[in-house]
């Protein structure tokens, strides 16, 4: 391994060895959650809902959830981690070592983002244990949960950068993340809201990442896909050269 | 060559305070070389823009004839930084902060490994390899701070401030290390507010005040430069405290 390759891989492994440090809070609770959601908003209230269009309600949901898992979980990793580092200044080491810009916003895009893949990944397989979980547009559902992935992880990092105090990270999450997701159609179809509410939702970009998500494992969708595809590539890439800008100028990074 | 050769290097904050006035500065390759000055002299500004934490307004830096401002590469591996306020990681372990250290500079596994132990065992931190960093007493931290800095084998090595702070038998051992390190031929750049400890470890001294380097020698250099008999009385001088000399108190006595 070039001395380069071995620098982008000790970046990446000190991003995932502070979520596995603390693999309680960082796996496990998410993981929890996403049970829990299933159990009460699936076993307990599914069995009095009828089918949603073509599948039980608990299959319906589980989708959404495993998007959330992953957006969540890349949003909130990176956004404390690189808070963190910047409060202990730890974040010096890497600042002062040989790494550029571009090395060090994607390890820390990565560690949220395999953060994220990994909860969703044992949502997945837990779902499809418990319930059965269908996978019927695979070359649809990679890409789409990739990138929002991908996206969640860029927009972490872009709240970490900015944020001066943990409430700074924690308002971003409370108060436009959790409410996007939820009002984005996780528990519920679209279809089913009173105007002028279904037409609101459509205002939501985080409906067109579910929208994706379900159509990759239900094959169902109120949007349209290739437009949605596009559109969560081109808003990822934005973010991305966002970040990269302030990265190379070291934006509340160096002095 | 210098190990280190700074050039009219300007620093302006965005409020508009300028730390550094075009400073110049050379430090010849072997040098042991003190920087003294009041706080915010622009010491740690000087030190942050040669180590990429902080981005110069203007000038230029180079180390080991390398570009440490736009092509960093190799001027950045050649500079071991130990700062004045400890910046460890409270997830990692010693030993977890000394590997990654190392595997930010490129360093393979093997030689990581044993680099860090040679370094534990150096600063008799071995015992204690596998706790958090957030364990350690201020005196262990700074211990492992400076193993950090050393722990890719740099030619120069910046200590900003190393023994602020530490107990007397403490700061003795970090002399004789960085003594016998700087003997083997690592330069060093060393900060500090012990003018004894200048004057005892340093064969050069510059003296910074407001953004701008105003003297530098030998500590007999300084003195003379002065009109003075030692460097205290010189950085008495240099402050405008001139009448906090101790040869006053000896005589109002």
């Amino acid at each position: 391994m070039s001395p380069a390759q071995i620098r982008f891989l000790t970046l990446v492994r000190r991003e995932v060895n502070r979520f596995f440090k603390i693999k309680r809070q960082t796996v496990g609770a998410p993981l929890l959650e996403t049970f829990l959601y299933i159990s009460v908003f699936g076993a307990a209230l599914g069995t009095r809902i009828d089918q949603l269009h073509g599948v039980d309600y608990v299959v319906f949901i589980i989708p959404g959830l495993i998007m959330m898992a992953w957006a969540t979980n890349a949003f909130s990793n990176n956004s404390s981690s690189l808070l963190q580092q910047k409060f202990q200044r730890s974040i010096d080491d890497q600042l002062s070592s040989p790494a550029s810009p571009v090395e060090l916003l994607l390890a820390f895009s990565l560690g949220g983002f395999l953060r994220g893949g990994i909860v969703a990944t044992l949502t997945f397989i837990a779902s499809s244990i418990l319930v059965g979980v269908p996978v019927e547009h695979v070359l649809v559902l990679i890409p789409a949960l990739f990138l929002v992935g991908f996206f969640f992880s860029q927009l972490g990092v872009l709240v970490g950068l900015r944020a001066e105090q943990f409430d700074d990270v924690s308002f971003y999450q409370t108060f436009i993340l959790q409410p996007l997701i939820f009002l984005g159609g996780v528990f519920y179809s679209a279809t089913l809201l009173p105007e002028p509410f279904e037409t609101l939702t459509q205002f939501n970009p985080v409906y067109y990442m579910i929208g994706l998500v379900r159509y990759g494992f239900i094959g169902y969708s109120e949007t349209n896909i290739a437009l949605s595809l596009l559109f969560l590539t081109v808003a990822a890439g934005i973010l991305f050269t966002v970040n990269l800008r302030l990265f190379n100028r070291g934006y509340r990074l160096r002095a | 060559m210098y190990a280190l050769a700074i050039k009219d290097l300007v620093k302006r904050y965005p409020t508009g305070t300028e730390a550094l006035k075009g400073v110049s500065l050379e430090i010849e390759e072997g040098e042991f070389y003190g920087l003294l000055g009041p706080n915010g002299a622009g010491k740690s500004t000087l030190i942050h823009c040669t180590t990429g934490l902080a981005q110069p307004t203007s000038g230029a830096i180079e180390v080991f004839g390398h570009d440490a401002i736009h092509h960093y590469g190799d001027a950045r591996l050649a500079v071991g930084l130990a700062p004045q306020e400890p910046n460890l990681d409270w997830f990692l372990t010693l030993e977890e902060s000394l590997d990654f250290h190392g595997g930010y500079f490129g360093m393979t596994r093997k030689d990581r490994r044993e680099r860090a132990q040679e370094l534990l065992e150096t600063f008799s931190l071995s015992d204690k390899k596998d706790q958090r960093t957030r364990t350690l007493s201020g005196g262990m931290k700074r211990r492992l701070i400076l193993a950090r800095a050393l722990m890719h084998r740099p030619k120069l090595l910046i200590l900003d401030e190393p023994t602020a702070g530490v107990d007397v038998e403490l700061r003795l051992e970090l002399w004789h290390y960085v003594q016998r390190i700087n003997a083997e031929g690592t330069t060093i750049l060393l900060t500090t507010h012990y003018l004894e400890e200048a004057e005892q470890l340093c064969n050069k001294i510059g003296f910074i005040n407001g953004g701008e380097i105003v003297a530098t020698g030998t500590s007999a250099d300084l003195a003379r430069e002065y009109g003075v008999t030692n460097l205290e009385d010189a950085y008495l001088k240099l402050v405008g405290r001139g009448e906090l000399s101790r040869a006053h108190i000896g005589s109002e006595a």
